[in-house]
Protein backbone atom coordinates (compact mmCIF):
# COMPACT_ATOMS: atom_id res chain seq x y z
CA UNK A 1 0.00 0.00 0.00
CA UNK A 2 2.37 2.00 1.13
CA UNK A 3 4.92 1.56 -1.77
CA UNK A 4 2.07 2.50 -4.54
CA UNK A 5 1.23 5.68 -2.83
CA UNK A 6 4.55 6.59 -2.71
CA UNK A 7 5.21 5.72 -6.06
CA UNK A 8 2.75 8.27 -7.09
CA UNK A 9 3.73 11.11 -5.05
CA UNK A 10 6.76 11.55 -6.49
CA UNK A 11 7.16 9.09 -9.41
CA UNK A 12 11.29 9.65 -10.37
CA UNK A 13 12.67 9.78 -7.65
CA UNK A 14 11.14 6.43 -6.06
CA UNK A 15 11.02 4.93 -9.42
CA UNK A 16 15.35 4.52 -9.08
CA UNK A 17 14.56 3.65 -5.08
CA UNK A 18 14.45 -0.33 -4.79
CA UNK A 19 11.27 -1.13 -3.24
CA UNK A 20 12.38 -4.58 -1.62
CA UNK A 21 14.35 -2.93 0.85
CA UNK A 22 10.72 -2.62 2.70
CA UNK A 23 11.13 -6.66 2.66
CA UNK A 24 14.50 -6.11 4.57
CA UNK A 25 13.27 -3.79 6.88
CA UNK A 26 10.03 -5.38 7.86
CA UNK A 27 11.62 -8.40 8.69
CA UNK A 28 14.25 -6.31 11.27
CA UNK A 29 10.65 -4.69 12.43
CA UNK A 30 9.81 -8.06 13.35
CA UNK A 31 13.00 -8.89 15.29
CA UNK A 32 13.26 -6.03 17.17
CA UNK A 33 9.48 -6.63 17.96
CA UNK A 34 10.11 -10.02 19.37
CA UNK A 35 12.74 -8.79 21.22
CA UNK A 36 11.75 -5.87 22.93
CA UNK A 37 8.28 -6.76 23.41
CA UNK A 38 8.99 -10.20 23.94
CA UNK A 39 12.17 -10.14 26.06
CA UNK A 40 11.54 -14.04 27.68
CA UNK A 41 12.38 -16.21 25.78
CA UNK A 42 13.65 -13.74 22.78
CA UNK A 43 15.91 -11.65 23.68
CA UNK A 44 17.18 -14.20 26.10
CA UNK A 45 17.74 -16.18 22.51
CA UNK A 46 18.92 -13.37 20.95
CA UNK A 47 21.82 -12.73 24.27
CA UNK A 48 22.94 -16.22 24.04
CA UNK A 49 23.71 -16.13 19.76
CA UNK A 50 24.86 -12.55 20.04
CA UNK A 51 28.65 -13.92 19.39
CA UNK A 52 27.49 -17.05 17.23
CA UNK A 53 26.44 -13.47 14.67
CA UNK A 54 29.85 -12.16 14.66
CA UNK A 55 31.31 -15.65 14.22
CA UNK A 56 28.85 -16.21 10.81
CA UNK A 57 29.62 -13.16 8.96
CA UNK A 58 33.36 -12.94 9.68
CA UNK A 59 33.62 -16.78 8.69
CA UNK A 60 31.84 -15.49 5.51
CA UNK A 61 33.28 -12.40 4.94
CA UNK A 62 36.94 -14.30 5.10
CA UNK A 63 35.72 -17.23 3.51
CA UNK A 64 34.22 -14.98 0.27
CA UNK A 65 37.52 -13.16 -0.04
CA UNK A 66 39.30 -15.94 -0.40
CA UNK A 67 36.86 -17.51 -2.82
CA UNK A 68 37.32 -14.63 -5.02
CA UNK A 69 40.68 -15.05 -5.32
CA UNK A 70 41.13 -18.57 -5.66
CA UNK A 71 38.20 -18.70 -7.77
CA UNK A 72 39.91 -16.23 -10.13
CA UNK A 73 43.42 -18.21 -10.15
CA UNK A 74 41.22 -21.74 -10.52
CA UNK A 75 39.09 -19.96 -13.57
CA UNK A 76 42.37 -18.53 -15.44
CA UNK A 77 44.07 -22.10 -14.56
CA UNK A 78 41.35 -23.72 -16.21
CA UNK A 79 41.26 -21.18 -19.30
CA UNK A 80 45.38 -21.97 -20.01
CA UNK A 81 46.73 -23.37 -23.05
CA UNK A 82 49.37 -25.51 -21.33
CA UNK A 83 46.91 -28.98 -20.83
CA UNK A 84 48.65 -29.54 -17.32
CA UNK A 85 47.36 -26.25 -15.42
CA UNK A 86 44.08 -26.71 -17.44
CA UNK A 87 43.75 -30.67 -16.37
CA UNK A 88 44.73 -30.18 -12.85
CA UNK A 89 42.40 -27.23 -12.29
CA UNK A 90 39.41 -29.63 -14.31
CA UNK A 91 40.10 -32.45 -11.71
CA UNK A 92 39.51 -30.06 -8.68
CA UNK A 93 36.71 -28.53 -9.70
CA UNK A 94 35.26 -31.67 -10.52
CA UNK A 95 36.17 -33.18 -7.38
CA UNK A 96 35.00 -30.93 -5.01
CA UNK A 97 32.17 -30.27 -6.77
CA UNK A 98 31.08 -33.71 -6.76
CA UNK A 99 31.61 -34.03 -2.93
CA UNK A 100 28.89 -32.74 -0.33
CA UNK A 101 30.06 -29.53 1.41
CA UNK A 102 29.29 -31.06 4.56
CA UNK A 103 31.64 -34.05 3.75
CA UNK A 104 34.32 -31.92 2.76
CA UNK A 105 34.09 -29.47 6.11
CA UNK A 106 34.05 -32.96 8.05
CA UNK A 107 37.35 -33.80 6.03
CA UNK A 108 39.31 -30.67 6.88
CA UNK A 109 38.50 -30.71 10.46
CA UNK A 110 38.69 -34.17 11.66
CA UNK A 111 40.64 -36.01 8.60
CA UNK A 112 43.12 -33.84 7.40
CA UNK A 113 45.07 -33.27 11.19
CA UNK A 114 45.18 -37.05 11.07
CA UNK A 115 47.10 -36.85 7.90
CA UNK A 116 49.31 -34.08 9.44
CA UNK A 117 49.57 -36.49 12.23
CA UNK A 118 50.45 -39.51 10.45
CA UNK A 119 52.64 -38.07 8.17
CA UNK A 120 54.68 -36.59 11.30
CA UNK A 121 55.21 -39.70 12.64
CA UNK A 122 56.11 -40.98 9.15
CA UNK A 123 58.66 -38.34 8.25
CA UNK A 124 59.37 -38.28 12.51
CA UNK A 125 58.97 -34.35 12.46
CA UNK A 126 57.64 -32.98 15.72
CA UNK A 127 55.75 -29.86 14.04
CA UNK A 128 53.52 -32.22 12.26
CA UNK A 129 52.70 -34.82 15.48
CA UNK A 130 51.76 -31.78 17.55
CA UNK A 131 49.41 -30.20 14.83
CA UNK A 132 45.96 -29.46 16.33
CA UNK A 133 43.46 -28.16 13.94
CA UNK A 134 41.64 -24.89 14.90
CA UNK A 135 38.05 -25.22 13.90
CA UNK A 136 37.63 -22.02 12.68
CA UNK A 137 40.98 -22.05 10.32
CA UNK A 138 39.76 -25.13 9.13
CA UNK A 139 35.80 -24.02 8.28
CA UNK A 140 37.41 -21.08 6.50
CA UNK A 141 39.76 -23.77 4.35
CA UNK A 142 36.68 -26.38 3.97
CA UNK A 143 34.52 -23.26 2.90
CA UNK A 144 37.11 -21.36 0.35
CA UNK A 145 38.16 -24.94 -1.29
CA UNK A 146 34.57 -26.10 -1.75
CA UNK A 147 33.38 -22.71 -2.87
CA UNK A 148 36.27 -21.35 -5.45
CA UNK A 149 35.48 -24.43 -7.37
CA UNK A 150 31.45 -22.79 -8.32
CA UNK A 151 33.21 -19.94 -7.95
CA UNK A 152 35.93 -20.46 -10.93
CA UNK A 153 33.12 -21.79 -13.18
CA UNK A 154 31.38 -17.95 -12.62
CA UNK A 155 34.47 -16.25 -13.33
CA UNK A 156 35.02 -18.39 -16.73
CA UNK A 157 31.63 -17.82 -18.14
CA UNK A 158 31.90 -14.18 -17.49
CA UNK A 159 35.65 -14.37 -18.99
CA UNK A 160 34.31 -16.35 -22.04
CA UNK A 161 31.26 -14.02 -22.61
CA UNK A 162 33.65 -11.27 -23.86
CA UNK A 163 34.45 -11.63 -27.27
CA UNK A 164 37.41 -12.77 -28.98
CA UNK A 165 38.37 -9.01 -30.55
CA UNK A 166 38.90 -7.69 -27.00
CA UNK A 167 41.72 -9.76 -25.58
CA UNK A 168 43.29 -9.38 -29.57
CA UNK A 169 42.91 -5.74 -29.67
CA UNK A 170 44.96 -5.41 -26.04
CA UNK A 171 47.60 -8.10 -27.24
CA UNK A 172 47.77 -6.34 -30.69
CA UNK A 173 48.54 -2.81 -28.76
CA UNK A 174 51.13 -4.60 -27.15
CA UNK A 175 49.59 -5.54 -23.45
CA UNK A 176 50.73 -8.98 -21.78
CA UNK A 177 48.12 -11.10 -21.15
CA UNK A 178 47.67 -10.08 -16.99
CA UNK A 179 47.55 -6.63 -18.71
CA UNK A 180 44.50 -7.20 -20.72
CA UNK A 181 42.98 -9.36 -18.03
CA UNK A 182 43.52 -6.69 -14.91
CA UNK A 183 42.28 -3.96 -17.24
CA UNK A 184 40.22 -5.38 -20.84
CA UNK A 185 38.74 -8.31 -20.16
CA UNK A 186 37.76 -8.43 -16.34
CA UNK A 187 36.17 -5.18 -16.20
CA UNK A 188 33.74 -6.29 -18.52
CA UNK A 189 33.55 -9.85 -17.07
CA UNK A 190 32.53 -8.04 -13.89
CA UNK A 191 29.40 -6.89 -15.07
CA UNK A 192 28.23 -10.10 -16.45
CA UNK A 193 29.16 -12.37 -13.24
CA UNK A 194 27.64 -9.74 -10.34
CA UNK A 195 24.31 -11.23 -10.28
CA UNK A 196 25.71 -14.63 -9.89
CA UNK A 197 28.31 -13.59 -7.62
CA UNK A 198 26.60 -12.27 -5.54
CA UNK A 199 24.19 -15.45 -5.78
CA UNK A 200 27.37 -17.73 -4.40
CA UNK A 201 27.94 -14.81 -1.66
CA UNK A 202 24.15 -15.84 -0.16
CA UNK A 203 24.37 -19.28 -0.87
CA UNK A 204 27.87 -19.70 1.10
CA UNK A 205 26.03 -17.46 3.67
CA UNK A 206 23.38 -20.22 4.57
CA UNK A 207 25.49 -23.35 4.12
CA UNK A 208 28.23 -21.14 6.56
CA UNK A 209 25.89 -22.83 9.29
CA UNK A 210 27.04 -26.50 8.21
CA UNK A 211 30.40 -24.78 10.05
CA UNK A 212 28.16 -25.49 13.46
CA UNK A 213 28.93 -29.34 12.74
CA UNK A 214 32.91 -29.15 13.15
CA UNK A 215 32.84 -27.09 16.65
CA UNK A 216 32.81 -23.92 15.66
CA UNK A 217 30.33 -21.57 17.58
CA UNK A 218 28.23 -19.39 14.66
CA UNK A 219 24.66 -18.50 14.96
CA UNK A 220 23.35 -23.02 14.24
CA UNK A 221 25.61 -24.17 17.15
CA UNK A 222 24.84 -21.70 19.24
CA UNK A 223 20.90 -22.17 18.79
CA UNK A 224 21.45 -25.98 19.06
CA UNK A 225 23.14 -25.29 22.55
CA UNK A 226 20.41 -22.49 23.72
CA UNK A 227 17.89 -25.35 22.82
CA UNK A 228 19.43 -27.93 24.33
CA UNK A 229 20.20 -25.67 27.56
CA UNK A 230 16.67 -24.43 27.72
CA UNK A 231 14.40 -26.70 25.30
CA UNK A 232 12.42 -23.94 23.27
CA UNK A 233 12.69 -25.28 19.73
CA UNK A 234 9.98 -23.24 18.43
CA UNK A 235 11.48 -19.65 19.92
CA UNK A 236 14.83 -20.65 19.11
CA UNK A 237 15.04 -21.55 15.83
CA UNK A 238 12.20 -18.51 14.65
CA UNK A 239 15.00 -16.61 15.93
CA UNK A 240 17.91 -18.56 14.37
CA UNK A 241 15.74 -18.23 11.11
CA UNK A 242 15.21 -14.74 11.50
CA UNK A 243 18.66 -13.91 11.56
CA UNK A 244 19.74 -15.41 8.68
CA UNK A 245 16.73 -13.71 7.15
CA UNK A 246 18.28 -10.56 7.50
CA UNK A 247 21.49 -11.00 6.49
CA UNK A 248 20.38 -12.74 2.93
CA UNK A 249 17.64 -10.12 1.98
CA UNK A 250 20.55 -7.49 2.86
CA UNK A 251 22.96 -9.34 0.88
CA UNK A 252 20.69 -9.70 -2.04
CA UNK A 253 19.65 -5.56 -2.07
CA UNK A 254 23.36 -4.78 -1.90
CA UNK A 255 24.02 -6.77 -4.79
CA UNK A 256 20.95 -5.32 -7.10
CA UNK A 257 22.20 -1.87 -6.19
CA UNK A 258 25.89 -3.01 -7.21
CA UNK A 259 24.26 -3.96 -10.77
CA UNK A 260 22.15 -0.98 -11.11
CA UNK A 261 25.24 1.34 -10.19
CA UNK A 262 27.22 -0.69 -12.85
CA UNK A 263 24.39 -0.54 -15.51
CA UNK A 264 24.22 3.03 -14.89
CA UNK A 265 27.73 3.34 -15.47
CA UNK A 266 27.69 1.63 -18.75
CA UNK B 1 67.62 -1.72 -47.98
CA UNK B 2 66.35 -4.63 -45.61
CA UNK B 3 62.49 -5.02 -45.88
CA UNK B 4 60.71 -4.04 -42.89
CA UNK B 5 58.48 -7.06 -42.90
CA UNK B 6 60.05 -10.06 -44.19
CA UNK B 7 57.49 -13.17 -44.68
CA UNK B 8 58.91 -16.48 -45.80
CA UNK B 9 57.18 -19.36 -46.72
CA UNK B 10 54.14 -19.46 -43.73
CA UNK B 11 51.98 -22.11 -43.24
CA UNK B 12 49.23 -22.52 -41.31
CA UNK B 13 46.81 -24.97 -40.90
CA UNK B 14 43.19 -24.91 -38.94
CA UNK B 15 42.66 -28.38 -38.29
CA UNK B 16 42.44 -30.53 -41.39
CA UNK B 17 42.09 -27.00 -43.56
CA UNK B 18 45.77 -25.60 -45.10
CA UNK B 19 44.80 -22.20 -44.84
CA UNK B 20 48.50 -20.82 -46.09
CA UNK B 21 50.30 -22.58 -48.18
CA UNK B 22 54.03 -21.53 -48.22
CA UNK B 23 52.97 -17.42 -48.55
CA UNK B 24 56.43 -14.99 -49.15
CA UNK B 25 56.61 -11.81 -49.28
CA UNK B 26 58.42 -8.67 -48.43
CA UNK B 27 57.31 -5.19 -47.41
CA UNK B 28 59.57 -1.98 -48.03
CA UNK B 29 59.57 0.62 -45.75
CA UNK B 30 56.78 3.14 -46.62
CA UNK B 31 54.72 0.87 -48.78
CA UNK B 32 51.35 0.66 -48.69
CA UNK B 33 50.34 -3.11 -49.98
CA UNK B 34 46.69 -3.86 -50.83
CA UNK B 35 45.64 -7.71 -50.11
CA UNK B 36 42.42 -8.45 -52.06
CA UNK B 37 40.91 -12.43 -52.72
CA UNK B 38 37.70 -14.38 -52.05
CA UNK B 39 36.62 -14.74 -47.82
CA UNK B 40 38.64 -18.13 -47.12
CA UNK B 41 41.41 -17.18 -49.36
CA UNK B 42 43.89 -17.03 -46.19
CA UNK B 43 44.45 -13.01 -46.43
CA UNK B 44 43.36 -12.15 -42.71
CA UNK B 45 44.71 -15.20 -41.47
CA UNK B 46 47.90 -13.96 -43.16
CA UNK B 47 47.69 -10.32 -42.03
CA UNK B 48 46.81 -11.79 -38.36
CA UNK B 49 50.41 -13.23 -38.85
CA UNK B 50 52.37 -10.18 -39.11
CA UNK B 51 52.01 -9.68 -35.57
CA UNK B 52 51.52 -12.75 -34.06
CA UNK B 53 47.50 -13.07 -33.66
CA UNK B 54 47.58 -15.86 -35.22
CA UNK B 55 50.43 -18.65 -34.85
CA UNK B 56 52.10 -19.93 -37.99
CA UNK B 57 52.95 -23.83 -38.00
CA UNK B 58 55.77 -23.55 -40.26
CA UNK B 59 57.74 -20.73 -42.25
CA UNK B 60 59.67 -17.59 -40.46
CA UNK B 61 58.63 -13.75 -39.85
CA UNK B 62 60.93 -11.07 -39.24
CA UNK B 63 59.78 -7.53 -38.66
CA UNK B 64 61.84 -4.45 -38.30
CA UNK B 65 64.52 -6.85 -38.08
CA UNK B 66 62.95 -8.98 -35.02
CA UNK B 67 62.43 -12.53 -36.16
CA UNK B 68 58.55 -13.75 -34.31
CA UNK B 69 59.75 -16.33 -32.23
CA UNK B 70 59.74 -15.96 -28.26
CA UNK B 71 57.30 -14.25 -26.19
CA UNK B 72 59.33 -11.01 -25.79
CA UNK B 73 59.63 -10.89 -29.33
CA UNK B 74 56.10 -10.80 -30.60
CA UNK B 75 55.17 -8.56 -27.44
CA UNK B 76 57.92 -6.26 -28.78
CA UNK B 77 56.53 -6.26 -32.52
CA UNK B 78 53.67 -5.71 -31.47
CA UNK B 79 54.44 -2.28 -29.72
CA UNK B 80 55.78 -1.29 -33.30
CA UNK B 81 52.75 -2.72 -35.23
CA UNK B 82 49.03 -1.19 -34.97
CA UNK B 83 46.15 -3.14 -35.97
CA UNK B 84 42.92 -2.20 -36.82
CA UNK B 85 40.19 -4.92 -36.58
CA UNK B 86 36.94 -5.04 -39.09
CA UNK B 87 34.65 -4.95 -35.52
CA UNK B 88 36.61 -1.79 -33.97
CA UNK B 89 37.20 -4.01 -31.10
CA UNK B 90 36.85 -0.53 -28.81
CA UNK B 91 36.73 -1.48 -25.36
CA UNK B 92 33.26 -1.04 -24.33
CA UNK B 93 33.66 -0.01 -20.72
CA UNK B 94 36.31 2.98 -21.88
CA UNK B 95 35.55 6.40 -22.67
CA UNK B 96 37.12 7.45 -26.29
CA UNK B 97 39.93 9.59 -24.46
CA UNK B 98 40.60 6.05 -22.26
CA UNK B 99 40.31 4.03 -25.25
CA UNK B 100 43.67 6.10 -26.44
CA UNK B 101 45.72 6.31 -23.76
CA UNK B 102 45.24 2.90 -21.60
CA UNK B 103 48.37 1.05 -23.83
CA UNK B 104 50.07 4.17 -24.04
CA UNK B 105 50.26 4.47 -20.41
CA UNK B 106 50.98 0.11 -19.73
CA UNK B 107 53.47 0.21 -22.56
CA UNK B 108 55.39 3.42 -23.55
CA UNK B 109 54.99 4.13 -19.72
CA UNK B 110 53.82 8.07 -20.83
CA UNK B 111 52.00 10.07 -18.03
CA UNK B 112 48.36 10.88 -17.97
CA UNK B 113 48.74 14.55 -19.19
CA UNK B 114 51.46 13.47 -21.44
CA UNK B 115 49.07 10.17 -23.03
CA UNK B 116 46.01 12.80 -22.89
CA UNK B 117 47.93 15.41 -25.45
CA UNK B 118 48.76 12.52 -27.74
CA UNK B 119 45.18 11.31 -27.74
CA UNK B 120 43.74 15.00 -28.47
CA UNK B 121 46.07 15.13 -31.26
CA UNK B 122 45.35 11.87 -32.31
CA UNK B 123 41.29 12.78 -31.95
CA UNK B 124 41.86 15.78 -34.09
CA UNK B 125 43.54 14.05 -36.88
CA UNK B 126 41.01 11.39 -37.67
CA UNK B 127 38.40 14.42 -37.28
CA UNK B 128 36.47 13.73 -34.16
CA UNK B 129 37.78 15.96 -31.21
CA UNK B 130 34.67 16.76 -29.66
CA UNK B 131 33.97 13.02 -29.06
CA UNK B 132 36.88 12.28 -26.37
CA UNK B 133 33.93 11.82 -23.30
CA UNK B 134 31.62 9.63 -25.09
CA UNK B 135 31.46 5.98 -25.27
CA UNK B 136 32.01 3.99 -27.61
CA UNK B 137 28.50 2.29 -28.17
CA UNK B 138 27.50 5.78 -28.22
CA UNK B 139 29.40 6.41 -31.88
CA UNK B 140 28.74 5.70 -35.29
CA UNK B 141 30.63 2.61 -37.02
CA UNK B 142 32.69 5.24 -38.85
CA UNK B 143 33.89 7.28 -35.94
CA UNK B 144 34.22 3.91 -33.92
CA UNK B 145 36.95 2.66 -36.76
CA UNK B 146 38.29 6.04 -36.55
CA UNK B 147 39.08 6.23 -32.81
CA UNK B 148 40.16 2.62 -33.31
CA UNK B 149 43.08 3.86 -35.83
CA UNK B 150 44.19 6.69 -33.31
CA UNK B 151 43.80 4.19 -30.72
CA UNK B 152 46.44 1.98 -32.90
CA UNK B 153 48.66 5.62 -33.86
CA UNK B 154 49.18 6.68 -30.25
CA UNK B 155 51.71 3.69 -29.94
CA UNK B 156 53.40 5.20 -32.83
CA UNK B 157 53.74 2.24 -35.00
CA UNK B 158 55.99 1.80 -37.89
CA UNK B 159 53.34 -0.49 -39.26
CA UNK B 160 49.53 -0.38 -39.48
CA UNK B 161 47.34 -2.97 -40.57
CA UNK B 162 44.05 -3.17 -41.76
CA UNK B 163 41.83 -6.20 -41.31
CA UNK B 164 39.18 -5.15 -43.40
CA UNK B 165 37.83 -2.20 -41.60
CA UNK B 166 35.55 -1.10 -43.41
CA UNK B 167 33.47 -3.98 -44.15
CA UNK B 168 31.24 -3.68 -40.93
CA UNK B 169 30.28 -0.25 -42.30
CA UNK B 170 27.31 1.61 -43.86
CA UNK B 171 28.06 2.50 -46.77
CA UNK B 172 28.32 6.60 -45.72
CA UNK B 173 30.72 5.72 -43.66
CA UNK B 174 32.90 4.26 -45.82
CA UNK B 175 34.74 7.55 -46.83
CA UNK B 176 35.41 8.93 -44.02
CA UNK B 177 37.46 5.88 -42.67
CA UNK B 178 39.26 5.87 -45.98
CA UNK B 179 40.46 9.35 -45.96
CA UNK B 180 42.19 9.17 -42.58
CA UNK B 181 43.89 5.78 -44.21
CA UNK B 182 44.41 7.81 -47.44
CA UNK B 183 46.44 10.48 -45.35
CA UNK B 184 48.47 7.86 -43.61
CA UNK B 185 49.41 6.59 -46.54
CA UNK B 186 50.67 10.09 -47.98
CA UNK B 187 52.37 10.75 -44.38
CA UNK B 188 54.55 7.95 -45.56
CA UNK B 189 53.00 4.98 -42.87
CA UNK B 190 53.54 1.63 -43.88
CA UNK B 191 50.49 -0.05 -44.32
CA UNK B 192 49.31 -3.51 -45.04
CA UNK B 193 45.26 -3.71 -46.11
CA UNK B 194 43.07 -6.61 -46.69
CA UNK B 195 40.25 -5.11 -48.42
CA UNK B 196 38.27 -4.76 -51.16
CA UNK B 197 37.99 -1.10 -51.44
CA UNK B 198 39.43 -0.67 -55.31
CA UNK B 199 39.41 3.19 -55.25
CA UNK B 200 41.43 3.11 -51.79
CA UNK B 201 43.97 0.94 -53.67
CA UNK B 202 43.85 2.99 -56.85
CA UNK B 203 45.02 6.44 -54.99
CA UNK B 204 47.30 4.74 -52.34
CA UNK B 205 48.07 1.25 -52.98
CA UNK B 206 51.95 0.54 -54.38
CA UNK B 207 51.01 -3.08 -54.87
CA UNK B 208 47.87 -5.32 -54.66
CA UNK B 209 47.82 -8.95 -54.31
CA UNK B 210 45.53 -11.64 -55.11
CA UNK B 211 45.09 -14.28 -52.59
CA UNK B 212 43.28 -17.56 -53.55
CA UNK B 213 43.47 -21.68 -51.45
CA UNK B 214 46.30 -19.92 -49.37
CA UNK B 215 48.42 -18.51 -51.77
CA UNK B 216 49.30 -15.69 -53.48
CA UNK B 217 48.14 -15.46 -57.07
CA UNK B 218 49.08 -12.86 -58.38
CA UNK B 219 50.83 -9.32 -57.56
CA UNK B 220 51.20 -6.16 -59.02
CA UNK B 221 50.40 -2.31 -59.08
CA UNK B 222 47.12 -1.55 -58.75
CA UNK B 223 46.32 -0.31 -62.39
CA UNK B 224 48.73 -3.13 -63.80
CA UNK B 225 46.41 -5.82 -61.49
CA UNK B 226 42.99 -3.89 -62.38
CA UNK B 227 43.54 -3.29 -66.17
CA UNK B 228 45.46 -6.18 -67.06
CA UNK B 229 45.51 -8.91 -65.01
CA UNK B 230 47.61 -11.92 -66.13
CA UNK B 231 46.12 -14.88 -63.62
CA UNK B 232 42.73 -16.52 -64.89
CA UNK B 233 41.84 -16.67 -60.95
CA UNK B 234 42.11 -13.02 -60.64
CA UNK B 235 40.40 -12.01 -63.65
CA UNK B 236 37.60 -14.56 -62.25
CA UNK B 237 37.72 -12.34 -59.22
CA UNK B 238 37.76 -9.11 -60.46
CA UNK B 239 34.69 -9.48 -62.64
CA UNK B 240 32.74 -10.52 -59.38
CA UNK B 241 34.53 -8.01 -57.31
CA UNK B 242 34.74 -4.64 -60.02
Amino acid sequence: MTITISKSSHEKKVARFDNWWFLVIAVIALLLILIFLVPDPYQRIFVFVQNGIGTTISITGISFLLVLILGLLVALARLSKSWIIKGVSTVYVEVVRGIPMMVQLIFWYFAFPSVIQNVGKWLNIQAFIDYRANPVAMAILGLTIGYAAYMSEVYRAGIQSISRGQMEAARSLGMTYIQAMRYVILPQAIRVILPPVGNEFITLLKDSSLVSVVAVADMTRRGREFQAAHFLPIQTWVMIALLYLVMTLFATRVVAWMERKFKMEK
Amino acid sequence: MEPIIHIENIHKHFGTVHALRGVSLDVEKGEVVLIIGPSGSGKSTLLRCINRLEEFDAGRIVVDGIPLDTAENINAVRTEVGMVFQQFNLFPHLTVLDNITLAQKLIRKRSKIESEKIARQLLEKVGIPEKESYFPGQLSGGQQQRVAIARALAMNPKIMLFDEPTSALDPEMIQEVLDVMLNLAKEGMTMVVVSHEIGFAKAAADRVILMDGGQIIEMAPPEELFDHPKEERTKLFLSKVL
